[in-house]
């Protein structure tokens, strides 16, 4: 089973820095969320991570670079395009192609055919294939060599829920059977059920790598709501150990401390408690906080302009 | 490299494009050379054995006529490379197949046979046709002289077009390329040095701007089939003397060969 290792990887389109100093790991057994806004350098990573792209840096599976693997379907499964298939080549044939180099055998084909749900159309034409027949079919080309190592492009665009519960259930066995899954997708809530690690990056640049836990956690968004009927006497002992407070009805929320620091402030001041809750930040609004001045892209209506087009 | 070609068998054999390209080719052979034959039976047009194969052996080309084989089976050196780049396939091989030299040379391999198996097929039909109607058949030295010719011309004119789509990138431009640079871009240089040399002080003296049309690549390269031509004819009288098989063969070849390094160099280079 490989350990990924990315090492300062970098790329510059003539002035534009895409990735800068891209350095983290993917762990076997684990599946590794790649976040960022449009345009952050997401798959360009992903590119260099394959040797596709030249640029700075190296990435290792097991310390061998990619284009030193011999028949490296078999180590490292990757998809990286929404539809990298000729139309008119059938879809059996297409797994075909990329298996002879690769010394794997039209059983294997079969089979992957067959876990992808594809097998009904094993004849088709690719041309012909909705966005998630062919999303199903460039995954089972990354599972062809029955690899230790998947690198995955945004795996879920096309599938319908069906179809995102498949892979999610999917990739979290192949994780759990020790393999490496490396994959980025902008589904915050199917990566937050999915992925165990996150690398998080904005304009090319590392923002956050570890657990999904530690992720959210660490988000400012995250609060206590607290009721009391002594809110006049709370508010003041709360702020004095620096938490934001903001009062809604007969509720407070509470920002920068948690529920025990909040309990224990309650209890110094002589304040009755009538509720204590938590309420962890979601992936999403962690992800926005950690991106929120990184966007490459920024459109005019909608989250920019409720928050007053911060720029 | 034993994998990267295994990879091009497949990708050969499952695309319909291999199946019409070379069948068109077959198809326009049998049907001209039949239409040919039936003609010189019942007539004396040419002269003997010789000369009789080698017009139906290249439907005209050996007259100044273009080789359409050769345009033809070109199609499939374009599409060897322009499939990667229109339909997104490069990153998928590239990420089967990681060392890309091995790629481009399968590729450069796989086109070469399959141009010149298509090329020897249709002199296999031309000779079939003599055979069945009943025509002299050529003497050995011109059958093998022509059919190198033909083999040699047909494989570098399909490898210029693998070449043209690794430069573009892009199959319909590389297509454009390998339609108008021998019949459009060579013509219109042609033409412009016969205008030039008619109007000069010496319309009919030796070297000067005349040496540019030995250099024109595919022009040269058709002296390795080509036994007699208007277009020589018209080059002789404004005083250009034209490589012949084997030195044409070579501007071509010379041709062929900087377009496939030039090509090479970008494609290890570039970003996939």
């Amino acid at each position: 089973m490989a350990l990924i290792e990315a090492r300062s990887l970098g790329k510059t389109f003539g002035s534009h820095r895409a990735v800068d100093d891209l350095s983290f790991t993917v762990r076997p057994g684990s599946v590794t969320g790649f976040l960022g806004p449009n345009g952050s350098g997401k798959s360009t990573t992903m590119r260099l991570m394959l040797g596709l792209d030249s640029g700075d840096g190296q990435t290792t599976f097991d310390g061998v670079p990619f284009a030193s693997l011999d028949h490296p379907m078999r180590h490292v499964g990757a998809l990286l395009e929404a539809k990298p298939f000729h139309p008119t080549r059938r879809a059996r044939n297409h797994l075909r192609m990329l298996a002879a180099p690769n010394r794997i055998d039209d059983r294997r084909v079969d089979e992957v055919m067959e876990m992808v749900g594809l097998t009904g159309v094993s004849g088709g034409r690719p041309g012909k294939f909705s966005l998630g027949m062919g999303q199903r079919l460039g995954i089972a080309a990354a599972l062809l060599g029955d690899p230790h190592t998947l690198i995955l492009d945004e795996p879920s665009n096309g599938l319908d829920p069906q179809g995102i519960t498949w892979l999610r259930t999917l990739l979290k066995h192949l994780a759990a059977q020790g393999r490496s899954v490396f994959v980025s997708s902008h589904l915050l809530q199917e990566m937050a059920l999915l992925a165990d690690e996150l690398v998080v990056i904005g304009r090319g640049r590392m923002l956050a790598n570890g657990p999904v836990h530690d992720f959210i956690s660490h988000s400012s968004l995250g609060s206590v709501t607290v009721r009391t009927p002594d809110l006049a006497t709370l508010g003041p002992a709360l702020e004095a150990i620096g938490a934001s407070v903001s009062r809604d009805a007969d509720t407070v929320v509470v920002r920068g401390a948690t529920a025990e620091q909040v309990g224990d402030a309650a209890h110094a001041a002589g304040v009755r408690l009538h509720q204590l809750t938590t309420r962890e930040a979601t992936l999403e609004e962690a992800f926005l906080e950690a991106t929120g001045l990184s966007e490459e892209f920024r459109g005019v209506g909608g989250r920019d302009d409720e928050q007053g087009g911060r720029s | 490299m034993i994998d990267a070609l295994r990879y091009e068998y497949v990708r050969l054999r499952t695309i319909g494009s291999t199946y019409w390209l070379v069948g068109s080719a077959l198809v326009f052979q049998l049907v001209f050379a039949v239409l040919i034959a039936l003609s010189l039976a019942t007539s004396s047009t040419f002269g003997g054995g010789d000369e009789t194969f080698e017009v139906l052996a290249t439907i005209g080309g050996s007259t100044g006529a273009p080789l359409v084989m050769a345009y033809i089976v070109g199609l499939l050196g374009v599409f060897s490379m322009g499939h990667e780049y229109r339909h997104g396939m490069i990153r998928a091989t590239l990420t089967a197949i990681p060392v890309r030299t091995h790629v481009f040379v399968a590729k450069v391999v796989s086109t070469a046979v399959v141009a010149a198996v298509t090329a020897l097929l249709c002199v296999a039909i031309a000779l079939a046709t003599i055979a069945f109607f009943g025509l002299d058949m050529p003497t050995t030295g011109a059958f093998v002289e022509q059919t190198v010719g033909i083999v040699l011309y047909t494989t570098l004119f399909a490898l210029s077009g693998l070449a043209f789509a690794a430069l573009l990138r892009n199959q319909t431009a590389a297509v454009a390329a390998l339609m108008l640079v021998p019949s459009l871009l060579e013509f219109i240089v042609q033409s412009a040095v016969v205008i030039i040399k008619t109007n000069s002080d010496d319309p009919r003296g030796g070297g000067g701007i005349t040496v540019i049309l030995k250099y024109l690549p595919y022009d040269a390269g058709s002296q390795m089939f080509v036994q007699s031509s208007v277009d020589g004819l018209v080059q002789r009288a404004i005083g250009a003397d034209p490589f012949g098989a084997v030195g044409g063969g070579l501007v071509m070849g010379v041709f062929v060969g900087a377009l496939l390094a030039g090509a090479y160099a970008l494609f290890v280079r570039r970003d996939a």
